[in-house]
């Protein structure tokens, strides 16, 4: 349901934050303020700020997150891995956008850029969120092939190249969070409603034309919260660093289960 | 050990109500877009808004036929939408009580159209 306060312990505005100035040296030189909570500390979050100079730094925010553990706070805590923005581990708010902090070039307009963990999420430490509910949700939906028939002899199951347009699109989700996190719908229901990461998986499966269960997947999704929380607001949409379409997925979805009922 | 998470075993009882919902959003919403143009060209093209003018263009069954359908459907879609509104918005044990409360009030609003419409083309009003 709808919160319209966070918690007390969640605010950070009036929680004075560190601040670690630039090199003297340094000319160009952009500021970030960063979330910071360490549920260790005790201390309610609060934003800390970092001075960076940009020529000795790369042009992502991610270089830029990674410059300031190496070189000014190792207690900086975020995800990262692939740094090419195929696994999605660095998912985090951004001057108030979900994205991939991998492939958000650092903006030279305006004062500073604002970074914040994906909203609506527990976090367990300053840019990290605890994910195991979306990933909870997304095994919900199956997400692989089911068949009753066993498969052909000698050979795999074929699809043709359209059957496998389908699910190029749909297969190209890297599970970052970024879509579900930026839904207001998920964030007032996202004990029960699946949210648009979870739904684009199950329309995944649901659209292709080897799996033997797309009743079953339907019926899984027949329910006024898991799917039909959606009210088309098209967050998703626009914060999808993969220029997927969830939103165009769970319409499909509404629409394979409205004909499938007459 | 089923490896099925909560929302799994949820999920193995499906609701034909929510998929009537959604569509019931859309079938009343294209009602209303097909009588709303009419009512609102009915009350632009009235010679006159006064009392007599109204109840008399209300008598003429076809047009009392056509003002329920519009007032049912906008009734219908209101309480759609409202149901939706309560599921965001009311949570805890205030829910139930509130949706009921608001469903019975639908109904109430569209019997007493009917009723009223009955009335006036019955020459009663």
């Amino acid at each position: 349901m709808v919160q319209f306060v966070l918690p007390a312990k969640s605010r950070y505005k009036d929680q004075p934050g560190r601040h670690f100035p630039a090199p003297p040296a340094a000319i160009r030189v952009r500021r970030f303020r960063i979330y910071r909570f360490d549920p260790d500390s005790g201390r309610p979050p609060c934003i800390d700020t970092f001075d960076v100079d940009l020529d000795n730094c790369g042009p992502m925010v991610l270089d830029a997150l990674i410059k300031i553990k190496n070189e000014v706070d190792s207690t900086l805590t975020f995800r990262r891995s692939c740094r090419e923005g195929i696994c999605g581990s660095c998912a985090m708010n951004i001057d108030g956008l979900n994205t991939l902090a991998c492939t958000c070039p650092i903006q030279s307009q305006g004062a500073e850029s604002r970074i914040f963990p994906l909203p609506h999420l527990p976090v367990i430490k300053d840019l990290v969120p605890d994910l195991t509910h979306f990933y909870e949700q997304y095994a919900s939906v199956k997400p692989w092939l089911q068949t009753r028939e066993p498969a052909p002899a000698g050979r795999e199951r074929t699809q043709s190249p359209r059957d496998q347009e389908l699910v190029d699109r749909p297969s190209a989700c890297i599970l970052c969070a970024c879509c579900s996190t930026s839904c207001p719908s998920y964030w007032w229901s996202s004990e029960r409603y699946l949210g648009p990461a979870a739904l684009l998986a199950a329309y995944r499966w649901i659209v292709d034309t080897r799996d033997e269960t797309q009743g079953e997947r339907l019926d899984q999704l027949q329910d006024s919260f898991r799917l039909y929380r959606c009210h088309t607001i098209m967050h998703c949409v626009e914060a999808c660093p993969k220029d997927l379409n969830p939103a165009r997925a769970i319409a499909d979805i509404k629409r394979r289960m409205a004909s499938r009922d007459d | 050990m089923t490896g099925r998470s909560p929302h799994g075993a949820a999920a193995a009882r499906p609701d034909p109500h929510a998929t009537r919902h959604w569509r019931n959003q859309r079938l009343s919403a294209i009602a209303l877009l097909l009588l709303g143009p009419w009512f609102i060209y009915k009350l632009l093209t009235l010679p006159a808004l006064d009392y007599a003018t109204v109840t008399a263009w209300i008598a003429e069954p076809l047009q009392a036929l056509l003002l329920l359908l519009f007032a049912w459907s906008a009734l219908w879609h209101s309480a759609l939408g409202v149901q939706v509104v309560v599921d965001d918005y009311i949570g805890g044990r205030l829910h139930v009580p509130t949706a009921r409360l608001l469903q019975v009030s639908h109904w109430a609003a569209a019997i007493a159209v009917a009723w009223s419409i009955w009335i006036i083309t019955q020459g009663g009003a």
